[in-house]
């Protein structure tokens, strides 16, 4: 599908990003192959929500590059060439790649299966029928086949989040980021949403994914990457990262959540 | 209370005139006041501040200020518009300004997530402006928009003062003849209430329909 | 097609200028108070009594905010003299009209006002042993005072510009001013480019002024 297949399917150079006087993303490296999970995690203020977001350019970013199967997400040409893409282009290379919001960001005028459907039918230009076929089948691999006429304020909010990843994920992404997508849910409802992330992670999806979850990420993970103060810090496979540690700043992060806990 | 009666022809020809002005003045203040108000919004500082500055200076001054401004500038500027479109232009300027805020109201109460899902899945500017985020700017839009039309209605009646025999003026022109003033006035204050207080109901069953949902 | 800018004849009658402004706030001062008065009462009045009361304080609202304030000028200058036999002068003719159409905004202002109030505070009230009087009086009031407060401001501000209707039955406001020299020097350009900012600069400094005395007496609402 792509040129070189056994490159990064995600490649983060030395991402670089200032808000005003705040250096947020002090020069980070991160890789993602494909089919990989990748969880990131650190204390409020690490830059990994900021990283995140510009993976998909939500937010820009001042120096470094992203590459997302081969394409610099953020620029476009070469040396003095090099320029930021406009939003046109941006819409193309954001279709490829799906995101799922901490606070939902569902549509609230259109059902659930409206949702599913907008991208489908206005960014891949199915017909309608053909789009709605696809979002039916991923409603209801999402647990949520009975409710594909509800409005959002109708549903719970594991609900709303299960439409959100199926609104992703329907759109046939390389690469799925997850940004705190449980993070606003209440304690009971976290449970059926991390299953469905869970089994999209068996089918060989290749996600990026900010979390508190500590033990999700440690099972879902291939590869856990602590980051502090705007670079990566630690990474590994879950056991070398959260199985005792050397890295004191890890140390007292992981002690703090599991006293919450 | 015969010469209320009396004066029924008269005054409908006016109410007519004041309907059609407010009409056109409506349009040209719905395409242009929305038009404004998304670029107040969206579009970069160079485009946005000269509509800012058009806004509040057109909002800053008093309406009746306006009309006389632009009835009375015109000919001394030597431009040929009659003196109905000047009158015309005033008020629809006027209102442009109120309902470019109402646009840009509505649409800065729309959540920012909205956009950004919008983004994540790939949509343009224009796809995201009407699939996500007029859709639901349009309930937050009409109570307030139809309010700028009800004073559009009532603005319309200074047009009087320029000459525009509208019914304001078909008022006047009646009490000159009967030497009535108290009915007359009742007369026209009934008949621009009928047709705001209409109006103004029409915004609030919109509100109460419109707040059936929200976070 | 020349037009040759010449302010001199503006300058030389700035005086009605100068007074207009000066008489276009403080007739809107005293619409403003009036207004208060007026809306206060009714909405305090209207608290607790039953349908009828309700029904004609909404009637005086709805007829006020429904009919352009031109024909309220009109008739209360023209209209209510020739069946009552007095005459007044035009500014107190204003004052009036505009003081009944301030109480008809208000109102509604203070109602809202009213509702808002936490509902913890009023049973604060009774848990002490306040009558309702006191209860109205004492805690009501003054907290529905400072939630209005942002609502009043803007509501003199539309005052402030409403005042220039008055330059039709002839007080000496600042667009009466300006129409008289138009008139008499034909200098309209001049006349009007001066009178602009006037309106604007006068209209941005009560805004500022306005919000500073928020800043130190609104409550902003939880």
């Amino acid at each position: 599908m792509s040129a070189n297949s056994g490159a990064p399917l995600v490649k983060v150079c030395d991402l670089r990003k200032r808000f005003g006087q705040n250096e947020v993303l002090r020069g980070v490296d991160l890789d993602v192959t494909r089919g990989e999970v990748v969880s990131v995690i650190g204390a409020s203020g690490s830059g990994k929500t900021t990283m995140l977001r510009c993976v998909n350019l939500l937010e820009t970013y001042d120096s470094g590059s992203i590459m997302v199967d081969g394409v610099e997400v953020g620029y476009s040409g070469e040396g003095p060439a090099r320029r930021r893409r406009g939003e046109r282009e941006l819409a193309r290379i954001r279709a490829d790649i799906g995101m799922v919001f901490q606070l939902f960001n569902l549509f609230p005028h259109l059902t659930a299966r409206e949702n599913v459907m907008l991208g489908l039918r206005k960014v891949r230009r199915l017909g309608y029928r053909e789009a709605r076929d696809i979002a039916d089948r991923w409603l209801a691999r999402v647990g949520l086949a009975d409710k594909r006429d509800s409005l959002p304020y109708e549903l719970s909010g594991g609900q709303q989040q299960r439409v959100g990843i199926a609104r992703a994920v329907a759109m046939n992404p390389k690469v799925l980021l997850l940004d705190e997508i449980t993070s606003a849910l209440d304690p009971e409802l976290v449970g059926e949403v991390l299953n469905v992330v869970r089994e999209l992670a068996a089918d060989g999806m290749t996600m990026l994914l900010v979390t508190h979850e500590m033990s999700f990420a440690r099972d879902v993970s291939a590869r856990v990457v602590f980051m502090d103060a705007g670079r990566v810090a630690v990474q590994g496979t879950p056991r070398e990262v959260f199985g005792g540690q050397p890295h004191e700043r890890l140390r007292s992060f992981l002690a703090r959540i599991e006293m919450r806990h | 209370m015969m010469v209320m009666v009396k004066a029924l022809p008269f005054l409908w020809q006016g109410l007519l005139v004041t309907l059609q002005i407010s009409a056109i003045v409506v349009a040209i203040a719905l395409v242009l006041g929305v038009l404004f108000g998304t670029a107040l919004t969206y579009a970069p500082r160079w485009v946005a501040w000269p509509v800012r500055a058009y806004s509040d200076i057109a909002r800053g001054l008093p309406l009746i200020t306006l009309i006389f401004f632009v009835y009375y500038a015109m000919p001394a500027l030597k431009v040929n518009v009659s003196g109905w479109w000047a009158a015309v232009s005033a008020l629809a300027a006027f209102e442009t300004a109120h309902v470019s805020e109402v646009t840009r109201g509505a649409l800065q109460s729309i959540h920012p997530g909205q956009t950004e899902a919008g983004r994540a899945i790939g949509l343009s500017f224009e796809q995201r402006m009407l699939y996500v985020i007029f859709p639901q700017a349009l309930r937050r839009f009409l109570p307030p928009w139809i309010n700028t039309v009800v004073d559009t209605v009532k603005g319309s009646a200074l047009v009087s003062l320029v000459g525009i025999v509208d019914l304001m003026l078909a008022v006047q022109q009646v009490i000159g003849r009967t030497f009535q003033p108290l009915p007359l006035y009742v007369l026209g204050a009934a008949i621009y209430f009928v047709i705001n207080y209409t109006l103004s109901q029409l915004s609030r069953r919109l509100e109460a329909r419109f707040a059936y949902v929200r976070e | 097609m020349s037009y040759h800018l010449n302010f001199a004849a503006v300058w030389r009658n700035f005086g009605r200028l100068g007074w207009g402004l000066a008489l276009s706030l403080e007739l809107a001062a005293i619409g403003i108070a009036a207004g208060v008065i007026i809306g206060l009462a009714l909405a305090l009045f209207a608290q607790g009594r039953g349908r009828v009361v309700r029904t004609l304080i909404a009637a005086y609202v709805e007829f006020i905010r429904n009919v352009p304030l031109l024909l309220l000028v009109y008739l209360v200058f023209y209209g209510i003299p020739s069946v009552g036999g007095f005459a007044y002068s035009a500014t107190t003719s204003f004052v009036v009209t505009l003081s009944i159409y301030a109480g008809a905004y208000l109102v509604e202002v203070f109602r809202a006002g009213l509702d808002a109030i936490p509902r913890g505070l009023i049973d604060a009230g009774r848990a002490i042993g306040l009558t309702p009087w006191q209860r109205m009086a004492y805690v009501q009031t003054p907290t529905m005072l400072r939630i209005v407060l942002p609502s009043l401001s803007n509501a003199f501000i539309s005052l402030f510009k409403d005042t220039a209707i008055a330059s039709v039955i002839a007080v000496p406001e600042l667009t009466y001013g300006a129409n008289w020299i138009s008139t008499n020097t034909f200098r309209i350009i001049e006349v009007y480019s001066v009178v602009t900012p006037m309106y604007l600069v006068t209209g941005w400094t009560l805004l500022l002024l306005l919000r500073q005395l928020e800043r130190r007496f609104a409550l902003r609402r939880a």
